[in-house]
């Protein structure tokens, strides 16, 4: 029995230790990982994959356009694993910031375009003994601009402006010099993209550079209108390459690189900060202000005005070249405007169909403005005043196109059409200002208006993908039911262009008139700018009317030429 | 005389100068860059010295030299009227009163660049003569 017992025992033991040891060797297979499963989505890949078109197919031809972009155009990241749903995911964000780079691109060829615009209604805006002269303004400021802001510009307006999404967020570009006051931190200026070199050597920064680039030089551009007929080729380059190294990047960097001008909304709640979408502060209003810095140092041309201080017309010698400049303009303002969304896919970028359709209207509406005011009040709808109507709804647009209704955009382009028809004269008659083109009134005073009008009319349908200017609102007017933070924080970039970017263009080009000096000599005044600076005229075969049966007022003309 | 060799050498030495000078910004934390942006600046002030030199020889313009002091209270009232501004988002947080204070300021600025600078540089102008 004893026996048996043990026997017993030793079964039960060793029962429990095979049983022990089949457990401890079934636990890790139970363990092991299952083989990968295939999920749907992957699945479904690799079935789209297996009914694309085989190369054999794709050599038939594809007529229809059916067959042509299929999963086989998606790059894998593996071969031999195939086509995957992170591969698709990647391809995807690609095609994003590929779609808004061509269209950040293509608008800014579009910009760029605009300097044939100016050169042609600047140029057919002066006399023809000075064409040549004027045209090459127009063409070497592009350089000198392109140069200065290569080298340091970009760096100053941009160099602190990462975090654009469109762009693939733009992070080489975070190197903004903040200033605290009051414990407040305040964006003054870009560290970030001297010759785009280091860092900002890369893809999205240079898409950023060429579109902020051609912007800058639009501004430029402005003040070789308003100076025409008397500045000093060599004056006019010095003067358009600091400007672009200084006075526009530092205006660019408040508004547009992070600086404190933008931080007014999350700073102070000042609405979402100052707003300024396509730049009529930024680009028009700077380089209106210039203008009207350079100009009053320059002086008026002999024989603008009379010694009772009434002025004499000076017609300019080609108006065919005026109105095709204009419409060339308005053509480049497609780039202007919608390309300021810097983006056609996703943020809110689809309404760019809205800007560009508000764009077209108030420059309708401005052309309306000027030919009717100067119809009615003068008595004929005269066109340079036309083109010029046109340019200043197109300029007052540009800050609001992204904000504003078409309705909005309307009335805006129908104020502006009229206030550059009482700019002009006010410039004239009452400041005694020479301004040739009437590029103060078209882009000085229509910049202000513009961005002054986003603090009225804005009417708060689109914040663009989820906040402006760090703000989680959209951008709304006083006559949409926004707070008047929105038209206060205009009114403080309004005062900033009239107060800081007036004096520090007046200061600058002050140093240039004692180094340099701006003018011409009055001999070569009168004698047209075309031979001396540039050493041919524009139209050589062309044969002069004497400058006084121009003007019906010889003694004007002599009285003033003896006087220097 | 007007566009001449003088002045072209000039501006080549400008656009030299500053191309110097912002490489040496560009690597100002090191020792190189400071020497390079000493450089630049020297060259600079060559040819601003240049530019002076040449002026001269470039002909009288027809323009007589206005009021100078008045010339500098446009200025000082323009950058004054910014300042205003700017004073307002501080001395004010309700937006009726900042709006004010950039109205005043905009309006000192407007004097000072509608009014006082036209007044200064027109005083002596050619064509009242």
């Amino acid at each position: 029995m004893r026996s048996i017992r043990c026997l017993s025992l030793l079964i039960i033991i060793l029962g429990l230790v095979i049983g022990a040891l089949a457990q401890t060797a079934a636990t890790p297979a139970a363990a092991a990982p299952a083989a990968p499963a295939v999920s749907a989505a992957d699945a479904e890949l690799k079935d789209a994959a297996s009914k694309a078109p085989t190369t054999a197919d794709q050599a038939k031809g594809d007529p229809g356009g059916t067959t042509t972009g299929t999963i086989n155009d998606v790059p894998p990241a593996d071969p031999k694993v195939g086509v995957t749903l992170p591969d698709v995911a990647n391809q995807v964000g690609q095609n994003k910031i590929a779609v808004n780079f061509v269209w950040t691109l293509i608008t800014g060829f579009l910009v760029m375009f605009m300097q044939a615009g100016f050169a042609m209604v600047e140029s057919g805006l002066c006399r023809v003994k000075n064409a040549n002269h004027t045209y090459m303004m127009n063409f070497f400021v592009y350089g000198c601009g392109l140069l200065a802001y290569w080298l340091i510009g970009f760096a100053i307006q941009m160099g602190g402006a990462a975090g654009n999404g469109n762009l693939g967020g733009l992070q080489p570009l975070a190197s903004e010099h903040m200033l605290s006051i009051l414990g407040t931190n305040w964006g003054i200026f870009g560290q970030a993209g001297m010759f785009l070199s280091g860092h900002p050597y890369d893809v999205g920064v240079m898409v950023i550079f060429l579109f902020e680039m051609v912007f800058m030089d639009t501004a430029l551009t402005i003040v070789t209108g308003a100076c025409a007929e008397r500045w000093k080729f060599l004056a006019f380059a010095v003067s358009s390459v600091l400007m672009g190294a200084f006075t526009y990047p530092l205006y660019g960097n408040w508004a547009w690189g992070g600086g404190w001008l933008s931080q007014l909304g999350s700073n102070l709640g000042l609405g979402n900060g100052y707003c300024d979408f396509a730049g009529s502060g930024v680009v028009h209003a700077v380089g209106g202000i210039t203008a009207l810095a350079v100009c009053l140092i320059i002086g008026p041309r002999i024989g603008k005005f009379n010694r009772d201080g009434s002025s004499n017309p000076i017609i300019g010698h080609d108006i065919s070249a005026v109105l095709i400049g204009c419409f060339i303009l308005a053509f480049g303002w497609f780039g202007f405007n919608p390309g300021s969304t810097l983006g056609a896919s996703a943020a809110g970028n689809l309404r760019i169909g809205s800007i560009a359709v508000n764009t077209m209207l108030a420059g309708c509406t401005g052309t309306f403005g000027a030919i009717l005011y100067m119809w009615a009040f003068k008595g004929k709808p005269d066109a340079s005043m036309s083109g010029n109507g046109l340019l200043a709804g197109l300029v007052a647009i540009t800050a609001p196109s992204g904000f504003v209704s078409t309705v909005g955009a309307a009335i805006i382009g129908l104020v502006a059409g009229v206030l550059v028809c009482l700019s002009c004269a006010f410039v004239e008659n009452v400041m005694k200002v020479d301004d040739p083109v009437g590029a103060i009134s078209v882009h000085g005073t229509n910049g202000l208006w513009g961005v002054l009008s986003i603090g009225l009319l804005a009417d708060g349908t689109s914040n663009y993908g989820g906040s402006w200017n760090g703000v989680n609102t959209s951008v709304k007017g006083l006559f949409y039911g926004g707070d008047a933070g929105q038209l206060a924080a205009q009114l403080v970039g309004i005062s900033t262009l009239i107060g800081f970017v007036f004096t520090f263009s007046f200061v600058l080009n002050m140093v240039i008139e004692f180094f340099v000096g701006h003018r011409v000599s009055a001999e070569t005044e009168i004698a047209g700018l075309d031979i001396p600076e540039m050493g041919q005229l524009g139209y050589p075969e062309f044969v002069f009317r004497p400058e006084a049966a121009i003007f019906t007022q010889e003694p004007v003309l002599q009285r003033q030429a003896v006087a220097v | 005389m007007a566009a001449s060799k003088s002045q072209g050498s000039y501006f080549t030495l400008f656009l030299v100068a500053l191309t110097v000078a912002c490489g040496g910004v560009f690597y100002l934390s090191t020792g190189f860059g400071k020497i390079l942006a000493i450089i630049g600046v020297v060259i600079l002030l060559a040819s601003l010295f240049g530019f002076f030199k040449i002026k001269p020889a470039e002909g009288k313009p027809a323009q007589k030299a206005g009021a100078g002091a008045m010339k500098a209270l446009g200025a000082l009232l323009s950058l004054a009227g910014w300042g205003l501004t700017l004073s307002g988002l501080h001395f004010t947080s309700s937006n009726g009163g900042r709006i004010v204070f950039a109205l005043l300021g905009i309006a000192v600025s407007l004097v000072g660049i509608i009014y006082v600078l036209p007044a200064a540089f027109n005083k002596n102008a050619i064509w009242k003569a």
